[in-house]
């Protein structure tokens, strides 16, 4: 390592004269000694970095313009012809609308149920703990084994689902829930919620731990209720924290692939197909390399506009509230 | 915590005592709800993992109708998941390691050393904060194939560590340098003056410090790399290299009927997760707080 050399420099005696040539002489190689340290420990992970994201994010826009198949050595460019392509694509606008059937309701079910979740361990915190390890434990698991598992609960013959629904007298609702072009896409949102909101009630519990009691109580003794106190009292409060969790689930939401790919693969039809979904399918699986990077492109687009305009509309929310 | 129950102590003053007995019970009577439905699950996998598969053909998701030890080795042995477990632990042993030396390098050096440039590097890293796996999984693809990486463990480790999965250095960064920056001066000024380098006062005195930074950034690196599907999936078509997660996904599709030997297989992969989780579980917990709401 570099630094060997500089620790020969001879160590001076006294505690003042060494201030003073740190000061001095010192001063120059120290820095210097300084700038080499900075160097040499950003240069490994700047590299890599640079090497494997900034550089395959530079090429998705460079692939996005050309008709790319992957297999040759050409890339012909052919300007915005992919995006254009994109306006006329009928399975570019199911897996469009699927994907905002997705996000609307992938953030809101998990971010109502993760809010009314951590309130209540908030507000009664006899085994507040133990909830809270329970309910994170299904973020810990990997989408494989949550989309197999909950394959088996949409099981036709044999799933909890339809054992249920069959047990409270609703027979007439059974079916293969994945197999089902009308169920298909929620049955998979339906496990993907599953596995969220144990995250979001988490986040949002660390959130509350912030907020002032003395506050609640206040509007308590002036008779708020615990909705009233809710509405009015904490979940202003912790809104950046809300703010954040949402945008988190959002941004996530425009880019799901995994859940599609474990429990259906994009059927029946293109019924459960999502951009992410689409994009994979178009490079990976047709060869479209160009269109489909064009695709993660208008992905990587919306995610940020809707994550950009949904803090901005909070914001604005909260300067008028 | 225990000033947490402010708010519910000082209703029962003004409420009825049965009354606040009610809501105190529905809002436990959630709380079990959501408890039930989170545990499912975890109890049909473990369950059908243990099952023997003589009793599987009548209804394999019955819960606990035998306990049969031997299911879990079957799987191990038989279904190859020993194999894709010790995959699995290629690839994530060498990911986190990597991800927490990287990330401790550089945040200390974006916290602690004044350089020009320094605030322009350190977004350009959080830029990765904000790229999904989608955006760059095509021309990832291809850049791999093209530095020979492809089918490797490499193809995974590598990226893993660069961020393109969403863990890695731009959240190593991320973590570490908040942490070093909340670290107090004097020590590192002392052992200065004492004439330490730069250097020796990172290794000597600093990174000590940082330890529980460290744990935390582990932990998080340690369970998504674990879990991670999309990079194997893409960039490890092979069997010889295959990590628990594809191995897995292949194995479900292609012997859909064998239920017992699916779950003994996801029993396998995601044990070591769950132990750590309770071992560690405030770091964890830590964890994923910070790496979200810093953000």
């Amino acid at each position: 390592m570099a630094e060997t050399k500089v620790t020969t420099r001879p160590r001076p005696a006294s505690r003042g004269r060494r201030r003073a040539i740190a000061r001095r002489a010192g001063a120059s190689t120290a820095r210097g000694s300084e700038l080499w340290t900075a160097a040499l420990f950003i240069a490994p992970a700047l590299a890599l970095y640079i090497l494997l994201m900034l550089i395959p994010f530079l090429n998705s826009v460079y692939f996005s313009l050309t008709d790319w198949n992957g297999a040759t050595l050409a890339k012909n460019f052919v300007g915005l012809a992919n995006y254009a392509e994109m306006l006329q694509d009928p399975q570019l606008y199911e897996a469009f609308r699927n994907n905002l059937v997705w996000i609307v309701i992938g953030t809101v079910v998990p971010v109502s149920v993760g809010l009314l979740l951590a309130m209540i361990m908030w507000s009664t915190p006899r085994f507040a703990l133990v909830f809270r390890t329970l309910f994170f434990l299904p973020y810990l698991l990997p989408i494989v084994v949550v989309g197999l598992v909950w394959n088996w609960i949409y099981h036709p013959l044999y799933g909890v689902l339809n054992s249920f629904l069959e047990l409270i007298g609703f027979d007439y609702l059974t079916r293969g829930w994945l197999a089902d072009g009308d169920t298909a896409l929620y049955a998979v949102l339906g496990a993907a919620i599953w596995s969220a909101f144990g995250f979001v009630t988490v986040l949002l519990f660390a959130g509350l731990q912030g907020v002032n009691t003395d506050v609640v109580d206040a509007a308590a003794i002036d008779g708020a209720n615990w909705l009233q106190r809710a509405r009015y009292v904490v979940i202003p409060a912790i809104a950046p924290v809300l703010t954040l969790v949402t945008s988190i689930t959002l941004i996530g939401g425009f880019a799901v692939i995994d859940f599609i790919i474990v429990m259906t693969n994009g059927g029946p039809g293109n019924r459960t197909s999502v951009l992410g979904f689409y994009a994979y399918n178009q490079a990976f699986q047709r060869n479209s390399v160009g269109y489909g990077t064009a695709v993660s492109i208008l992905i990587t687009v919306l995610s940020l506009v809707a994550a950009v305009v949904f803090i901005k509309l909070r914001e604005g929310g909260r300067e008028r509230g | 915590m225990a000033s947490v129950g402010a708010p519910a102590e000082h209703t029962r003053m003004f409420s009825p005592l049965h009354r606040r007995m009610a809501a105190t019970g529905s809002r436990y009577a959630i709380l079990v709800l959501f408890g039930v439905i989170t545990l499912y699950p975890f109890i049909l996998v473990v369950s059908t993992g243990l099952r023997d598969p003589v009793s599987i053909n009548v209804n394999p998701f019955a819960l606990f109708e035998n306990i049969r030890l031997a299911t879990i080795s079957d799987a191990w042995t038989l279904g190859g998941f020993g194999g894709y477990f010790k995959n699995t632990l290629l690839i994530t042993v060498p990911t986190v390691a990597g991800t927490i030396v990287l990330s401790t390098m550089a945040g200390y050096a974006l916290a602690r050393i004044q350089f020009p440039g320094r605030n322009l590097i350190f977004f350009t890293f959080m830029l990765g904060l904000m790229i999904p796996f989608t955006s760059i999984m095509i021309p990832l693809f291809y850049e791999l194939i093209d530095l020979g990486l492809f089918g490797s463990v490499w193809a995974v480790i590598l990226p893993g560590i660069a961020g393109s999965a969403g863990f890695g250095v731009p959240l190593g960064i991320f973590l570490m340098r908040a942490f070093f920056q909340d670290l107090p001066n004097e020590l590192a000024e002392a052992a200065r003056v004492d004439g330490a380098t730069e250097f020796q006062v990172f290794r000597k005195v600093m990174l000590p410090l940082a330890a529980p930074g460290i744990a935390v950034l582990g932990v998080l690196v340690f369970f998504q790399s674990w879990n991670q599907f999309l990079m194997p999936l893409l960039y490890l078509p092979g069997e010889e290299n295959r990590p628990l997660s594809t191995g897995l996904y292949i194995f479900a599709s292609g012997r859909v009927q064998d239920f017992e030997l699916i779950a003994a297989g996801s029993v396998i992969m995601i044990l070591p997760v769950i132990v750590i989780f309770l071992i560690f579980q405030r770091t964890f917990v830590k964890g994923v707080t910070a790496g979200a709401l810093k953000g």
